[in-house]
C-alpha cells in the first residue's frame, strides 16, 4: 500500500508492506519494521520497532575536513569500544577516529588518500 | 607541568598516547628511534636535539587546530628572543632558519564522539652538530646557526609555557 502525504509542506510517499510476523513502513530511503502481536490481527507493538534511538550508532562521521590516511577496519568486521576505525589527517593534525561503542562495520564509504568534508559519513554500522 | 624524561624512546608521541590522561604532562626524550612527522615522514632524532610531547587539556577540535598553527609562532618567537636570529615559518607547522628546516610540530588527537586525547609533539634541532648527507642541505640546528650549546630544558619550558598561555587565550 502506498500513501502520498504532506508533512510540513513536503510531499512524502509512504509505503506499507505486510510480511509474515511484521509490518514494514518505508518513508523515502528509511525503513521501519514493526513486529506484529499475536493476539489481534493487525495490531503492532511500537516498543519492538527497530527505529534507531541514536543516529550516531549507525554511522561514524568525519569530525573535521581532511584526508583519510589509513583505514584500520574491514567491512563486516566487528569492532570493540575505543577501537581505531580510520586515521584522518587535517591541517597537520593526525586524528585517530575511534568508536565509542562496539558493533559491526556494514560499509566503508571512503578510501585511503580520499579527501572528506566535516560531517561526511566514513563508515556505516550494523 | 609534570616532566618525564627518557634517554631513548621510539617516539615521544607514541609514549604520550599510552600514558594516563594527565594534561600538561611532558614526555621528553634525548633521542627518538622512530621520530616521525605527518603520515610516514620520519624525523631525524639523534642525541642533542630537543624532542618532546605535551598532553593537552581537552579542547575542541577547532581550538586544537588553531593551537597547532600558533605553536609554530611560539617556537619561532622563543628562538628569536633567545638567539637573536630570524626564523621563518612555513605554515602551518614547520620552522626554518636560512632556508633550512630546524623544527616541526605534530598534533595527534584521538576522537570518538568528542576529543578524547590530544598531544602535541615538537621536534627542534638544537645541539645537532652534523646531519647525514641527504639532510645537510635542507636541515640545520641552532648550534650550527648560533655557534653555542643550547640549554634544551630551558627552551622546552619556555615553549610549554607559551603553549599554555596561548591555549588559555584561544579557549576563553
Amino acid at each position: 500500500m502506498k500513501l502520498n502525504i504532506n508533512i510540513k509542506g513536503k510531499k512524502r510517499i509512504i509505503e506499507i508492506k505486510e510480511e509474515i510476523g511484521k509490518v514494514i513502513i518505508k518513508i523515502g530511503k528509511k525503513e521501519f519494521s514493526f513486529k506484529k502481536l499475536n493476539n489481534k490481527k493487525g495490531d503492532i507493538s511500537v516498543a519492538q520497532t527497530n527505529i534507531p534511538k541514536k543516529a550516531s550508532k549507525k554511522e561514524i562521521k568525519a569530525p573535521i575536513a581532511g584526508t583519510i590516511t589509513k583505514i584500520f577496519i574491514k567491512e563486516k568486521q566487528t569492532f570493540k569500544k575505543n577501537q581505531k576505525i580510520v586515521s584522518l589527517s587535517a591541517m597537520k593534525m593526525e586524528n585517530e577516529i575511534i568508536s565509542d561503542f562496539q558493533g559491526t562495520i556494514k560499509e566503508i564509504l571512503v578510501k585511503e588518500d580520499q579527501k572528506v568534508q566535516e560531517g561526511d559519513i566514513l563508515v556505516t554500522l550494523e | 607541568m609534570l616532566l618525564k624524561k627518557y634517554k631513548s624512546v621510539s617516539s615521544t608521541n607514541i609514549i604520550a598516547k599510552k600514558m594516563d590522561y594527565e594534561p600538561w604532562t611532558v614526555i621528553w626524550s634525548e633521542e627518538q628511534t622512530l621520530g616521525h612527522g605527518q603520515k610516514t615522514n620520519s624525523w631525524f632524532s639523534p642525541k642533542g636535539g630537543l624532542y618532546f610531547s605535551v598532553i593537552l587539556p581537552k579542547s575542541t577540535i577547532e581550538d586544537l587546530q588553531t593551537l597547532t598553527i600558533l605553536a609554530s609562532f611560539i617556537v619561532a618567537k622563543i628562538i628569536k628572543e633567545n638567539f637573536k636570529i630570524e626564523p621563518f615559518i612555513k605554515l602551518p607547522n614547520d620552522i626554518f632558519i636560512n632556508q633550512k628546516k630546524i623544527g616541526g610540530i605534530l598534533t595527534e588527537n584521538i576522537i570518538g564522539e568528542d576529543v578524547k586525547f590530544s598531544i602535541m609533539g615538537i621536534g627542534l634541532d638544537t645541539n645537532i652538530e652534523k646531519f647525514p648527507k641527504e639532510l645537510e642541505n635542507i636541515a640545520t640546528s641552532l648550534k650550527i646557526e648560533v655557534g653555542k650549546k643550547i640549554d634544551n630544558e630551558k627552551i622546552l619550558k619556555q615553549i610549554v609555557q607559551g603553549i599554555k598561555n596561548q591555549l588559555k587565550i584561544i579557549s576563553e
